[in-house]
Order: structure tokens, then C-alpha cells, then sequence
């Protein structure tokens, strides 16, 4: 039985892969059993012998040639799921949806007051592309998902798509209201982790604001992508200081966050407010048993250059 | 930590340039094809054995990757996501190749049973020792003839595993199964290639 298990995992010791405890059980039946000792030569030797054939790499030629004819290629390639997401597709408002319960209920935009009316565009889509209309603008209108944000670099103009029953564009500057409110929307709601990246980017410069910084912390505790995370503590890491909140997000951060990048970002955040006694508190826990030996040691140095505490 | 570091701003600048692909823009997806075009080409061309189809399978993995970058949400990696493009085009390839092969006589030695393989080894660089070359040349030659004998999925386990280095756990990210089935396929592989160089030890 045991000689079993030992045969199948053989090839998982010569390979690294095996977890340290299964490592250990192994090594040490081999130890006992000149079987399974044999059996594990054998394999090593085997490795060694295959190992002296390797995967050629491509030669510079067949790279450049392999990159030529697919430049070539992509002149005329069309991109179809980008030039179809222009058009409104019921499939995905429905995994919208389902991803996102305050859709079903819908989500009311106010504020579009007389005086700023003018710079608006909306522009509705149609399955047939996009129709310019007339800069006529709802008093509310129910917001089902967010498809692209972008910024123009010229004007600083910004270009949120947006669907409604139909879809829509809004664009205008950051100071607007509306737009803030769709930023908001987009980095807490958007099922796209790309849209999401965009809107913290945008929002980040906005972190002055009170209700931004909550949009921040809120993505940085629950965003599942790490690049979205990683942005909104850039975007946090000017009020550790002063917005006990922040703090408290960042150490959340620290001590939670399955990426170690995040965490290593979030370390270095506190840096600056590493005497304070909540943040003192945390790097003590990591200093003495982090399962990153990285941030171990940072917080270690981190609190050697503390003065001592009575 | 400075490697992992790197690798984090990798990711970073990866999505900036994924999003940007996204909005449309070809510069920047031809930058995310240089940061992975050099490991697919390795990948199919030591699958393939020929310069000709490993260009074939990079040319279809990248135009298929470029359509259909509009649908990549960030779900799983960007890295396992091209690869389940590169690895499911190479499935078919081998696939394809393994019915030609039953179609095909099968060419015997005289030492009864293997193939002639020393025309299907692609070149060898020529190196300064040439007698070693042809003794790298002959053991690449039996141990390719060996890895056509695997089915095509444990082909390409023990290819991204062995060959390539990647952990078992991505391997079974990228062939959307797990790593128990990984690692049982890699045990099977490995069995299955022991037993067809069992003379060259
Ligand atoms: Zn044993």
C-alpha cells in the first residue's frame, strides 16, 4: 500500500512538485525500502538522461519571420467581439445582471441640472452602430453596466459608454458631477476588471474627495483582480496619514490581501505612519510568523527603526 | 524579490496594454505578443517538429488571441489565457497528425519495431563536436519517437511540465482540469516514456 502511494509520487519528487509534509513521508520510506530506493534511482536516472534533450529555442530568424507574417495579418484582421460589444448584446446584460444584483434594481443618476446640459453628448447605439443624436439629456435614467471609460489626451474630456435601456455616452471633465457618479459606479459595479482599472485611474485624482476614497477602500477590499486593488491603494496612499479610515483599509489590505504584491504595496504605504499604535500592532503579528519571509523581515526592520516603547 | 517585484509591474503593464488591445489598439497588442511570443514558439515547435508549423500554430494562436481579446475579463491570468489558445490549437494539430500517422504504413528498423526517426528530427544547430551532435541527434531522435507514442494530452502535459518548466497546478489551469489530473497524466506519461527507452539506460 504504502509502496503504492510511494511509486505514483516518485515522479513528483523528481519534478518538485511535491508538498513538503508528502516530501518528507517519502524520503523517509525510501530510506527503509530498497524497492522503492531502486524504483527512485531509476527515475532520477531517467530524468537525468531525457534531461540532456532540450527544447530547442527559436532561432532569432523564425521569431522575426513568425512576427512579420503576423503584422501582416492584423493589418486586415478584424477585431470582432470589440466592434460587437459597441452593439447591445442580451447575453451579456444578463451575466451583468446576475453578477451584479443592483442592476435588477436599477441604479438612479441625478443632477443633470439645465446649466451643464450642453456638454453632454448622448449617444445612443443601436445594433446597426453608433448614431450621433442630439445632445438631449435624461433627467434620470437607470444605468445597467458600464462598458468603456476612456479619456481623451488632448482635452482631458472624459468618455464613459454606459447601457441603459439603450446604450449611452456621456462625456465631460472630471469635475462633473455625473461623470463622478458613473466612475463610482463603474469601479464598485463593472463586471469588466479592465473598465474597473480605468475608472479607480480616473478616480484617483479625485482622492480629495471623501465619497472617492470610499469607492477606493470599498475596491480595494473586495476588487477580485489585483491590478484593480493595487491601483486603489496607490490612489489611498496619500491619506494613511491623515484618514484614520485609509489606514485601517491599508493594514486590511496588509494582513488580508492574497496577492503579495498588494501586500508588499501595502507595507510600504504604512511606512510613513509605522509609529502609530494600530499599525505598530500589525507589524509586530507579521514580524512574528508572516508566511511571506519578505514582508517578515521588512516589518522587522520596519519596527527595529521604531523608537522603544516603555 | 526583486524578480517578484518585476513580475508584478509585468502584470500591471500587461493589463494597461491588454485594455488598450482592447479598445483596438494594434501597437499595443503586438507588445503583448513580444512579451510571450518567444515561450510559444519554443512550446510549438518542439510539439510540431517543424519550423513551418510551429509559424502556423503562433500565426493562428495570436490572430485567434487578437479577435478575441474583446472577451478576456481578466478572469484568469493573461499568460493562461494565450496558452489555452497555444495548447488547444497543438491539440488539434497532434490529433490531426496521429490519424495521418494510422493512415500512413509505419516504416520498422531492423531491429524490429522502431521507427526510422532520424529524417524527422528537425536540424540540430551543427556544433563544434559532430560526434557528439549525432549522438544528441540519435537520443533526440528515440526520445521523440517515444513522446509520438503518447496521446496527445499526455504529450502535452509532459511538454509543458518537462520541457517548459511550468508547475503542475498551471498546467492544469491552462488545460481546464486539475491538478490531481495533471499530476495523474504526468505519472502516466512518464510510465508510458520509460518503458519506451527502457534500453537506453
Ligand atoms: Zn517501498
Amino acid at each position: 500500500m504504502k509502496c503504492e502511494w510511494v511509486r505514483e509520487n516518485i515522479v513528483l519528487q523528481v519534478y518538485g512538485e511535491l508538498a513538503d509534509d508528502a516530501r518528507h513521508e517519502l524520503e523517509q520510506h525510501v530510506a527503509r525500502c530498497a524497492d522503492c530506493a531502486a524504483e527512485l534511482k531509476a527515475e532520477q536516472e531517467f530524468h537525468a538522461l531525457l534531461a540532456q534533450d532540450r527544447a530547442a529555442d527559436a532561432t532569432p530568424n523564425l521569431v522575426a519571420a513568425s512576427r512579420m507574417r503576423l503584422q501582416e495579418a492584423l493589418e486586415t484582421a478584424k477585431q470582432g467581439s470589440f466592434f460587437s460589444r459597441l452593439a447591445f448584446d442580451p447575453a451579456n446584460w444578463l451575466r451583468q445582471v446576475k453578477f451584479s444584483p443592483a442592476l435588477a434594481s436599477a441604479i438612479l443618476i441625478f443632477g443633470f441640472a439645465g446649466g451643464i446640459v450642453t456638454t453632454y453628448k448622448f449617444i445612443p447605439h443601436s445594433t446597426t452602430g453608433i448614431v450621433q443624436g442630439p445632445a438631449t439629456v435624461p433627467v434620470q435614467t437607470s444605468i445597467a453596466g458600464i462598458d468603456s471609460i476612456s479619456q481623451d489626451p488632448n482635452t482631458n474630456q472624459i468618455s464613459i459608454k454606459y447601457k441603459a435601456v439603450s446604450e449611452e455616452q456621456k462625456q465631460g471633465s472630471l469635475n462633473d458631477q455625473d461623470i463622478q457618479q458613473l466612475l463610482l459606479y463603474a469601479a464598485h459595479n463593472n463586471y469588466n476588471s479592465g473598465v474597473r482599472v480605468d475608472s479607480v485611474d480616473l478616480l484617483a485624482k479625485r482622492s480629495g474627495d471623501l465619497q472617492v476614497r470610499e469607492a477606493l477602500m470599498y475596491a480595494l477590499q473586495n476588487d477580485t483582480n489585483p491590478g484593480v486593488r493595487l491601483k486603489s491603494l496607490d490612489a489611498l496612499g496619500n491619506y494613511v496619514k491623515d484618514d484614520t479610515n485609509v489606514r485601517d483599509a491599508v493594514l486590511r489590505a496588509l494582513v488580508n490581501d492574497d496577492n503579495s504584491g498588494v501586500r508588499i504595496e501595502a507595507l510600504r504605504l504604512i511606512e510613513p505612519v509605522k509609529a502609530d499604535g494600530s499599525v505598530r500592532g500589525v507589524l509586530m503579528a507579521l514580524a512574528a510568523k508572516d508566511q511571506s519571509t519578505y514582508i517578515k523581515s521588512q516589518a522587522r526592520t520596519m519596527l527595529a527603526q521604531l523608537p522603544e516603547i516603555d | 524579490m526583486r524578480g517578484r517585484m518585476a513580475g508584478q509591474e509585468r502584470r500591471i503593464d500587461d493589463t494597461m496594454l491588454i485594455r488598450e488591445a482592447q479598445r483596438g489598439n494594434r501597437a499595443a497588442f503586438e507588445e503583448l505578443v513580444r512579451h510571450y511570443d518567444q515561450a510559444v514558439l519554443r512550446l510549438a515547435l518542439h510539439l510540431t517538429g517543424t519550423e513551418q508549423d510551429a509559424q502556423d500554430v503562433y500565426q493562428d494562436a495570436f490572430l485567434k488571441a487578437y479577435k478575441n481579446i474583446g472577451n478576456f475579463r481578466f478572469e484568469c491570468s493573461f499568460y493562461t489565457w494565450i496558452y489555452r489558445i497555444v495548447t488547444n490549437l497543438c491539440l488539434d494539430h497532434l490529433r490531426k497528425r496521429n490519424v495521418r500517422k494510422e493512415d500512413a504504413p509505419v516504416a520498422k528498423d531492423p531491429s524490429g519495431g522502431e521507427y526510422d526517426l532520424l529524417d524527422q528530427v528537425p536540424d540540430v544547430r551543427a556544433g563544434a563536436n559532430p560526434e557528439r551532435d549525432l549522438m544528441r541527434r540519435q537520443l533526440g531522435a528515440r526520445i521523440s519517437g517515444a513522446l509520438e507514442k503518447l496521446t496527445p494530452r499526455e504529450r502535452m502535459v509532459f511538454e509543458l511540465k518537462h520541457y517548459h518548466g511550468l508547475k503542475l497546478r498551471t498546467v492544469g489551469e491552462i488545460l481546464q482540469t486539475t491538478e490531481e489530473t495533471a499530476k495523474n497524466t504526468l505519472f502516466r506519461a512518464t510510465q508510458k516514456l520509460r518503458g519506451a527507452l527502457a534500453d537506453m539506460r
